[in-house]
Formats: C-alpha cells, sequence, structure tokens
C-alpha cells in the first residue's frame, strides 16, 4: 500500500518533470555543456552569460570548458562521434561547413530570427554558418589582422607608417640598418608557416587559393597574380625576417614582448598576450601601434582573411532549446558590447562595430577589406594537411622555386576540395 | 603350470584393460584438454584486446569511411579501392621507405650503443655502475612526452642551448640554425631521441645478460689466447643470441611504429618530408577524416611488421630450441 502510493507519487511527479519544461524555465532540470576555446571571451563575460542564464533557469547546470585551439577537430571529430557531445560549441569559422555539412550541428534555419541582431549579423561570418542554404550556427565574433608595431623604434630608425608594401619595404630596412646589429632583431617577424599573414599579398595582387565553376573547384594558388603577390613577401621576408622559417605563429607574441621585434603581422585580440602581465610585457603597451596591411598601389590597404568565430549546437545535444537560449545570451547585444569593449574583437554584428576604440579601431577598419576562404566542407582538410603552410616553408626556405612550389599546392588543394567527403 | 599362469596373467591384464579403458578415455580427454581450458582466460582477453581491434581495423580498410560515415556509425563497403589509392599515393611510397631506412638506422644505432653501454657495466667498478644503471632508469623513467619537450627545447630555433653550445665552443655558426629546414638533419635529431629513449631498456637487459655468460668460457677461451674482439665475437654473442634475437624484434617493432617523437617535436603539424608510417596514418585518419585510408595505410604498416617480425622470431624459436637440446 505505501509502496504503492510511493510509486504513485513517483509517477506525478515525473510526469511534472515532463511537462513542466515547456511552461516554467525555473522548473528546468539538466547540464549543458558548452565547449569555448582559448582565449575568445573574458572570464567576465563568460561569468556574466553564465549568471544571466542561471537567474531564467535556476535549476540547470552549465558547464564551460575551454579547449585549445591545436588540436581541435580531432576532439570534436570525436565528440560528434560519440553519443552525448557537447550542447554549444565555438567552431572557428573555417570549420563550420565541414561539420554542418556531415550533419553534426542542428540547422536552425528556423530560429534565426529570435536570435537577437541577426538582421545585422557580419556578412561573412553569417556565410560561415550557411551550408546549402540552411544556417548552422550564430556568429560569435569576428577578427582580422594588421601589422602591430613598435613606435619607440620607428621613431628612433627615422621610419614611418608606410602606405604601400614598398614603404613597408624601406621602413623595414631602415629598421634593419638600425637594429640589425643584434641578432635576434627582425624588423618583421614572419614565421614560415604564417598561412594567414601571406593570404593578403596573394589576394592583393589580385590572386586567390582556389575557385569554384559549377562545383568544380580549380587551384588559383599558382595564378601569376598569387605568384607575384608570393614573391613580393617572399623579398620582405628575406631581408627583414629572422624568424624560424619552418615555424608557426604561435610563439609570436612571446617573441615580441622579448622587446627583439618592431613589426609583427597579428589579430587584435595578441595585443593582450604581448602586454600580459604574466607571459608578456606590460610596459611595452605605450610604444604599441597598429596600421592594416598595405596594398601594393600606395594609399590602399591589402584585404585580410576575416578570421573569427561561430556558436554551433550539436545535432544530438538533448537540450537544444536551453541551448538557443545560452547561445542567444553570448551572441546579443550585451554581451557582445562587452567583447569588443573589454574583449577588443570585431562583434558579430554591425550595429556594434562602432564601439571599438584605439587599437582594436585599427583592427575593426582593417576587417572591412576582408575575404574568406573557400567555402566548402572540404577546406578544413585542406587546413588539416598543412597544405598552404608546407608549400611557404618550400618557399621561404629556398627548397622549391615559386612556380613548383605553387603548382604542387594548387594541385593538391584542388584534389582535396574536390574530393567526395 | 607356466602357461596357465601366463594365461591367467594375460587375462588379468585384459580384464583390469577392459575394466580401465572408459576411464582411460575421459582421463585422456582431461590431460589434453586441461592445457587449453587453462589458457583459454588469457587467449579470450589477448583475442578481445588485440584480435577484436584488428579485426575492425581491416574491416574498416575495406570501407569508404569518412566524417558522415563516423557520425551516423555507417560506412561504405569499397573492397581494395583504399589500398590501390595509398599504393598510388607518390607520398606513400615516400613514407615507405623513409620508415624503412629510418628504422634500419635506429634499431643498429640503438643496439650498437646499448651494446657497448652494457659491456661498460659490466667493466666498471660497482659505484661507477650504480650511477650509469641510475642514470639508464632515469632516462626510462621519463614519460615521452614530456622527455621530447624538453628535446625541442634544446634543439629551438631561437632559444635553444644547442645552437648556443655549439656557436660557443666554436663548430661554427650555428645562432638561428634550424635543425628542421633539411629533413636529413631533422631526422638525424629525432634519431638522437629515439636511441636515447631506447637505449636503458636495452642496455639493462644486455647486462643483464652478459652475467649469464658463463666465466670458464671466457677464461678457456682466453687461455687459448683470443683477443677480446675473439672472446666477444665467439663467446658472448652466440651465448646472447636469443636475447639478441628477441631485443632485435622488439625494436624493429617500436622504431617501425614511432610517431611520439615526430608529432611532439614539429608542434603536430610534421611537413610531408617527416611523415613516418605512423605519422601517414594518423595524419590520413585523424586530421583529413579519411579513416578508411588511414587504416589501409595500418594494415599494409601491420603486414611489413609480421613479415620482419616472423624472420626474427623463427630464428628465436630456432635458437632457443637448440639451446634447449
Amino acid at each position: 500500500m505505501v509502496t504503492a502510493i510511493g510509486l504513485a507519487a513517483a509517477l506525478v511527479v515525473a510526469a511534472c518533470g515532463s511537462t513542466s519544461q515547456a511552461i516554467n524555465p525555473a522548473d528546468q532540470t539538466g547540464t549543458l555543456t558548452v565547449w569555448l576555446m582559448n582565449g575568445s571571451a573574458p572570464q567576465s563575460v563568460v561569468d556574466g552569460v553564465n549568471a544571466d542564464f542561471k537567474a531564467k533557469y535556476p535549476n540547470v547546470i552549465v558547464n564551460v570548458e575551454i579547449q585549445q585551439w591545436s588540436n581541435v577537430t580531432t576532439k570534436l571529430d570525436t565528440a560528434f562521434a560519440g553519443s552525448a557531445p557537447p550542447d554549444v560549441m565555438e567552431l572557428g569559422n573555417t570549420l563550420v561547413a565541414k561539420y554542418g555539412y556531415n550533419g553534426a550541428l542542428a540547422d536552425i534555419t528556423g530560429q534565426k530570427s529570435s536570435f537577437q541582431n541577426s538582421g545585422t549579423w557580419l556578412q561573412s561570418l553569417t556565410d560561415s554558418c550557411t551550408v546549402s542554404g540552411k544556417l548552422y550556427c550564430v556568429p560569435y565574433y569576428a577578427g582580422s589582422r594588421a601589422v602591430i608595431y613598435r613606435k619607440d623604434m620607428f621613431a628612433a630608425a627615422g621610419a614611418t607608417v608606410p602606405t604601400s608594401m614598398d614603404e613597408m619595404l624601406a621602413a623595414g630596412q631602415k629598421l634593419m640598418t638600425k637594429y640589425g646589429s643584434d641578432p635576434n632583431f627582425s624588423a618583421l617577424y614572419f614565421p614560415g608557416k604564417y598561412w594567414y599573414a601571406a593570404a593578403p599579398f596573394v589576394w592583393d595582387f589580385g590572386g586567390d587559393i582556389a575557385t569554384q565553376s559549377g562545383s568544380q573547384w580549380s587551384g588559383a594558388i599558382n595564378s601569376s597574380a598569387s605568384q607575384q603577390g608570393l614573391s613580393v613577401l617572399q623579398n620582405l621576408v628575406s631581408k627583414l625576417s629572422r624568424a624560424d622559417k619552418t615555424g608557426d605563429e604561435l610563439k609570436q607574441d612571446q617573441a615580441f614582448a622579448q622587446g627583439h621585434i618592431a613589426m609583427i603581422i597579428a589579430n587584435g585580440w595578441e595585443v593582450g598576450v604581448i602586454t600580459d602581465k604574466k607571459s608578456g610585457n606590460p610596459s611595452l603597451l605605450p610604444n604599441l601601434g597598429a596600421f592594416p596591411i598595405p596594398s601594393h598601389v600606395a594609399g590602399q590597404t591589402a584585404p585580410v582573411f576575416l578570421g573569427g568565430s561561430d556558436l554551433g549546437i550539436a545535432a544530438k545535444s538533448q537540450h537544444q532549446a536551453l541551448a538557443r537560449e545560452w547561445v542567444g545570451l553570448l551572441g546579443g547585444t550585451k554581451y557582445q558590447s562587452q567583447m569588443v569593449t573589454v574583449g577588443g574583437v570585431i562583434p558579430n554584428t554591425t550595429s556594434l562595430v562602432t564601439l571599438s576604440s584605439g587599437l582594436p579601431a585599427i583592427f575593426a577598419a582593417a576587417a572591412k577589406n576582408s575575404r574568406f576562404t573557400p567555402n566548402s566542407p572540404n577546406w578544413a582538410n585542406v587546413e588539416s594537411s598543412n597544405v598552404l603552410q608546407n608549400m611557404l616553408v618550400a618557399i621561404f626556405t629556398g627548397r622549391s622555386s615559386i612556380p613548383d612550389a605553387t603548382k604542387a599546392a594548387s594541385d593538391k588543394i584542388a584534389t582535396i576540395l574536390n574530393a567526395s567527403s | 603350470m607356466r602357461a596357465a599362469g601366463e594365461i591367467g596373467a594375460t587375462k588379468a591384464l585384459a580384464r583390469s584393460h577392459a575394466e580401465a579403458s572408459p576411464f582411460n578415455f575421459r582421463a585422456a580427454v582431461a590431460r589434453h584438454s586441461l592445457p587449453y581450458a587453462l589458457i583459454a582466460p588469457a587467449l579470450l582477453v589477448i583475442l578481445g584486446v588485440l584480435g577484436w581491434p584488428l579485426v575492425m581495423l581491416l574491416w574498416l580498410s575495406l570501407q569508404h569511411y569518412g566524417l558522415r560515415e563516423l557520425f551516423q556509425h555507417q560506412g561504405t563497403f569499397v573492397g581494395l579501392k583504399n589500398f590501390s589509392t595509398i599504393l598510388a599515393d607518390p607520398q606513400f611510397a615516400y613514407t615507405l621507405r623513409t620508415t624503412i631506412i629510418f628504422t634500419v638506422v635506429n634499431v643498429g644505432l640503438s643496439m650498437l650503443f646499448a651494446t657497448l653501454i652494457a659491456l661498460l657495466l659490466e667493466r666498471v667498478s660497482r659505484f661507477v655502475r650504480v650511477l650509469l644503471g641510475a642514470g639508464l632508469v632515469f632516462v626510462w623513467a621519463t614519460p615521452v612526452i614530456p622527455a621530447v619537450n624538453l628535446w625541442q627545447w634544446m634543439f629551438d630555433y631561437e632559444f635553444g642551448v644547442m645552437n648556443w653550445l655549439l656557436t660557443r665552443i666554436g663548430a661554427g655558426n650555428y645562432l638561428h640554425h634550424n635543425w628542421f629546414e633539411n629533413p636529413l638533419q631533422g631526422f638525424s635529431v629525432i634519431t638522437v631521441i629515439v636511441v636515447w629513449g631506447a637505449i636503458p631498456f636495452l642496455a639493462i637487459s644486455l647486462h643483464a645478460g652478459l652475467t649469464q655468460v658463463p666465466r670458464e668460457l671466457v677464461e678457456a677461451a682466453q687461455i687459448d689466447g683470443a683477443r677480446a674482439w675473439q672472446v666477444f665475437r665467439h663467446v658472448t654473442v652466440p651465448t646472447l643470441r636469443p636475447l639478441l634475437l628477441v631485443l632485435f624484434s622488439l625494436s624493429t617493432i617500436w622504431d617501425f611504429g614511432v610517431f611520439n617523437q615526430v608529432w611532439v617535436l614539429l608542434n603536430q603539424r610534421p611537413a610531408q618530408d617527416y611523415y613516418l608510417m605512423a605519422v601517414f596514418s594518423f595524419q590520413e585518419s585523424f586530421r583529413v577524416s579519411q579513416y578508411g585510408l588511414g587504416s589501409a595505410v595500418a594494415v599494409v604498416m601491420i603486414a611489413i611488421l609480421v613479415v620482419a617480425t616472423f624472420l626474427y622470431v623463427r630464428q628465436t624459436v630456432r635458437s632457443i630450441n637448440e639451446g634447449g637440446a
């Protein structure tokens, strides 16, 4: 008898649990797992989003886990292959096509209008979220690269902020004359695998990575325009850089903070890494300036790669509505404003771009002339295969000529992009 | 009388044989199946842990298995297409060649240095032997990833102690010398790390083996006027033969599958020049998400290892049998 009453009570409670989901947010329970990338949102922003979320859903636990960029695709593949991937994940904008196309992300086309500012989202981020006409993520933030330079070194060497690639070379040579006796000095520190800093040179001369006609891709990195851009870059690197020709850009901020470098090509947020109290050198801040990568045409700027991140929801997530709610908060006006003012990034909506000031404003301005990588589900494989990085290393180390290296890379890119995945 | 007695005895024998026959049969079955029953648990574990993944790997290598298939847990059977694809890939040919050369060089150097150190251990004083042994055990106890990271620091382009040291002792200008620009140099660095990591186990095993070489054999050879090299060649090596064969085959398996040293040393983005078989397989599977192709590479790798180690194992078994007889 007692057992029967207990059982009945349990059934009633269980019934309440399932029906109340639609009615009262305060009664909702569960755990929402969120993967954000290292360095993307300041802790205060994450805390703010969680606090607002908790106010509405006091019984839902949110676990925000920070992931590292270096191995993230392998980790995401594994998570998506399992039965319980994270509910919400930050995805580099070049990765969305791959996961959207292969069915890992929830289609949120129908809910687009429920997200704040969805009408004014940055076009290129929205494009990165769109696969075959369907929306698979919410734009999170954008980043573009510009040149960070040492004002004091420029002044001491009598160099001025360049407005063309030729002037950049001239300024760099003045700096090398002044400081070059220091064996660790680089006027422009350019690690050999730094593809995203090399792309502007290719695009500026009218070159491209690959072009699409119909469903067929053909490699374009070996076009004469692309080769011209790469040869200008090769000249800059050979005269101004003593960075590792086979290295990548992961250590460039720490290297810059050591004080033997006059210019690096970097994202806006890297200013924070350079002047970080623990790993960087805060005293450099007053001497830091920034300018957009100049074009070979005097007075213009070179197109830059618009990097950035989007927020996706796993198709297998058991908490679709809660996940959309959390994403909506981080992607909405309140926290996007903080991402600009505290985080120094470019927000996901054009309506908030004007909030940036100081150095971040220069990076935001550089983003106006921006480009994106080929929007193909296979593009992530080009990145994972290091095709362009290996091409640059071959060119800078002199192991291949520019025509040979670009031809090999172009063929490989076309093969990968045209493969049926 | 005698005949009757014989007949009686024969009858008795026949009777007892007839009585014992069913019992004996059961005993025979028990006697023959007992060993199998005893090894069955171990066999089951081995089949489950090694056999099943191997079967799955074979099965995966016959499928088209990309990212979509991974998420849906459903591949498409394509027969031997993955194998024909990789065999036609010039990168695979390069990788195979490089891996074989790499293995031969690394096994050779590891065994050479380990033998020299083992011989040294036998001759030095007790104090030095303890010191040297402790050093070897420390190397052995260092986990691979931190160890490779330390080596990476030492060979760093900008801040590496190796460049500083070589410049300092006047070996030339190694300031901003890039050890990984030229693959031959890069592989030399990797070889140093692999051999460094392999020596402790090999040297300690060989030293243990050396203590089993009969003193009287060595002394007899010396009395007959054999030189140190001749003693080593004609007394020590034949005695150590089974052990040497085991160590050679283990080293071959390890060095053929080198992955961590390359992957960590080159920041998880090794250039194609640095692809060894294991790196190539990982790259195809987990970086390019072509799990079928990656599995095919792994299957080829296992096939080569099986052939190579079969020769070793056969030799080992033979020499053990000869030793036993």
